[in-house]
């Protein structure tokens, strides 16, 4: 079958689960923790998730000697679009904090990241305990939050549980777990993911001016297309970390077209693979090899096209848990 | 336009480029050719086998200085002969050339670079607007490119692709009936043939990390060889410190040769010596001397053959960026990036260079 899920025959002692009584402590087990000092600048926090390669962490502060947020690429754009004086946001809907922000920025003073954590307002930091069953994590994750923090009874957080971490631990035991085959063998169409409207940029764009459309939309990508319509590459907010890196503040002015050249060129040389150009999936495969690719390419949202190659859907990991959570009632 | 082609081989070797018409004249002429190839072409050993290059013009020449100068040896290239390096097309150039000038002891493979995607944003589509002021070359080669067959068979046993397997082709036949006159597709059969990569980790076929492509196992490689009756399958496409990777207890090989891969990674690159009784012999080599190589300042300096300066130095249509800089020649409406960090003429940085080189 060429549908890139691997159909094991059972043996006899496989297993069979509900993958929705899973504890979300399992998931975590063993998963080394990345924490950010509260105080640390904004520059040094990203380094940490670039260097840890995780997309978010947890904010501690030794002070207060508690958890007081997330901190993920997200925040960091919002971060740099304030910086830059791009987002103008009312007096009414700022928080202390992100006046506190606002005033050090415009001091150019060194911003401790506790002051970024969760700026983006996108992605509240939540938490569940260990023993919660997956089935009812799934359910935000379809909503839009993208982790959850993992905690003992003691208080002590053993982990952080993301989506990818989720999709990644089904797919790899999805022989235990039988009842995700229909919805695995489902096409796309079928599941309404295709015939969506999605955002695009064009390959002219600059860098900066996606980011604030990705900001102002909420999303956090965009479709880069050529002039004809037809999907060139993307550009998301973790790509924020390629200008954080080093401080390559220049490569906001690039044209999305350059700068997704450029990602890709450094991606290739540290890996010794280059990566087809444009992540996408074609609007007629099936559910199941969609999060094989969603899988396998790490990505977090696969673009849908149409034959003539033109963006027609997006499945995201929160459209994949939207999907599975619709099933677990039925 | 009478054509020498001789003349043409002799002025690449020194590095001159061709005039734009000469390019349209040889891919005209080489499509020709390739158009009566089979998408899986018989050839008989002694022949040396060729992996990537990407543009790295002058580790090509210490190829032919190791393995021998067309035709006494016999070459089998097997694709990515563009993008990344400073001189994909020289690169591109001298093999078009020579599979003209001697179609029976060249094979030229498709590989994945050998696409319009690909090389929009990987390099070779700057590189020719930044020789050539235009496109119009960028576009005689990628549309040659749709012509380069998809793989070779070597004396009924060794079965020579860029990247792989695909779950879609169990048989050599099926290759043959492939239509591969176009852009490499996103997903099937000539994607994955182009874009798929071994595993040695895994039995079966797996969606590639890549976003194209499979990864495919052990039992994938012995099924396919039993099949169609083959002992080896040779490829390239990944990066091999060591120039070349052997796997599964000999059943498959990749051959890498681009040493110091975009100037950096410190690889080592090897060619692949096939003999008559099939011998395989894999000849290990570094990147050409540092004293063989020009300076950056020489290296944006290019000629065409009949003397005319190109590139930054050229009359028409340059864009007059300082040496170090770079500027996008009219390409994707004149954004001009201004170089950040590497602006200056006096940092030697390969590959900041490379990549403002190209942006």
């Amino acid at each position: 079958m060429s549908d890139g899920i691997n159909h094991h025959r059972e043996g006899l002692t496989t297993s069979h689960h509900d993958w929705t009584m899973l504890q979300v402590g399992k998931l975590v087990e063993n998963q080394p923790i990345v924490i950010i000092d509260a105080n640390s600048s904004v520059e040094d926090a990203s380094e940490v998730l670039l260097k840890q390669g995780v997309s978010s962490a947890p904010i501690y502060d030794s002070g207060r000697k508690m958890f007081v947020g997330m901190f993920d690429y997200s925040d960091l754009m919002t971060y740099i679009l304030l910086v830059l004086k791009k987002m103008e946001v009312p007096l009414d809907d700022q928080t202390m904090e992100m006046r506190d922000l606002i005033q050090k920025t415009n001091r150019s003073q060194n911003v401790p990241v506790k002051l970024v954590s969760d700026l983006s307002g996108n992605d509240p930091f939540c938490t569940v305990l260990a023993e919660t069953k997956l089935g009812g994590v799934v359910n935000d994750f379809g909503s839009g939050i993208h982790r959850v923090a993992v905690m003992d009874s003691q208080g002590n957080m053993t982990g952080v549980l993301t989506q990818s971490l989720t999709l990644d631990y089904l797919m790899r035991h999805l022989s235990e777990f039988p009842q995700l085959q229909p919805v695995m063998q489902k096409g796309l169409q079928q599941l309404g993911l295709t015939n969506i409207k999605v955002l695009s940029v064009t390959g002219e764009t600059q860098v900066l001016e996606a980011l604030i459309t990705m900001s102002t939309h909420g999303v956090s990508s965009l479709a880069v297309v050529n002039d004809q319509g037809a999907l060139l590459g993307n550009i998301s907010m973790a790509d924020v970390q390629h200008i954080m890196k080093d401080l390559r503040t220049s490569w906001l002015w690039l044209s999305c077209f350059q700068f997704v050249s450029k990602v890709r060129l450094t991606r290739g040389v540290e890996t010794g693979e280059d990566q087809y150009p444009v992540l996408d999936v074609n609007a007629k495969s099936t559910f199941g090899y969609t999060l094989s690719k969603l899988q396998a390419t790490k990505v977090h949202r696969l673009w849908v096209i149409n034959d003539t190659n033109h963006v027609v859907g997006v499945v995201s990991l929160t459209d994949v848990f939207k999907v599975l959570g619709g099933y677990i009632d039925s | 336009m009478v054509l020498d082609l001789d003349a043409c081989i002799e002025s690449l070797f020194q590095r001159q480029l061709l005039a734009e018409s000469v390019i349209k004249e040889i891919c005209e002429k080489t499509k020709e050719l390739l158009m009566s190839e089979s998408n899986v072409v018989h050839i008989k050993a002694p022949v040396t086998v060729v992996g990537d290059i990407h543009g790295q013009f002058y580790d090509l020449l210490e190829i032919f200085k190791i393995g021998g100068y067309c035709p006494d040896t016999n070459y089998l290239f097997l694709g990515d002969y563009v993008d990344r390096g400073l001189y994909s097309v020289e690169t591109i150039s001298i093999l078009t050339c020579l599979k003209l000038r001697y179609p029976d002891r060249v094979q030229l493979v498709r590989g994945n670079h050998e696409s319009r995607a690909v090389t929009s944003t990987y390099g070779f589509y700057t590189e020719c607007m930044k020789k050539y002021g235009t496109s119009d070359v960028w576009h005689y080669f990628t549309d040659l490119f749709d012509y380069l067959t998809l793989s070779v068979v070597i004396d009924n046993m060794i079965f020579c692709v860029h990247g792989g397997l695909s779950p879609s082709i169990h048989t050599i036949d099926q290759i043959k009936v492939i239509d591969r006159f176009k852009e490499i597709p996103h997903e099937g059969p000539m994607a994955d043939l182009v874009w798929s990569d071994p595993d040695p980790g895994r039995e079966e076929f797996a969606v590639s990390p890549r976003g194209a492509g499979y990864t495919f196992g052990s039992m994938v490689v012995e099924k396919f060889l039993h099949e169609n009756r083959m002992d080896h399958i040779l490829r390239a496409h990944q990066l091999c410190m060591e120039g070349f990777q052997v796997l599964f207890d000999d059943q498959l090989s990749t051959v890498w040769s681009a040493p110091n891969y975009c100037y950096r990674c410190g690889n080592l690159a090897s060619i692949l010596e096939i003999g008559v009784e099939g011998e395989r012999h894999f000849n290990v080599f570094e990147a050409a001397p540092e004293n063989e190589r020009p300076t950056p300042a020489e290296a944006q300096r290019t000629l065409f053959s009949n003397g005319v300066p190109t590139g930054l130095f050229s009359n028409g249509g340059s864009n007059g960026a300082g040496v170090g800089g770079g500027g996008l020649n009219g390409s994707n409406g004149a954004m001009t990036f201004a170089g950040g960090a590497s602006g200056s003429n006096g940092g030697i940085d390969p590959v900041q260079d490379t990549i403002h080189y190209f942006l």
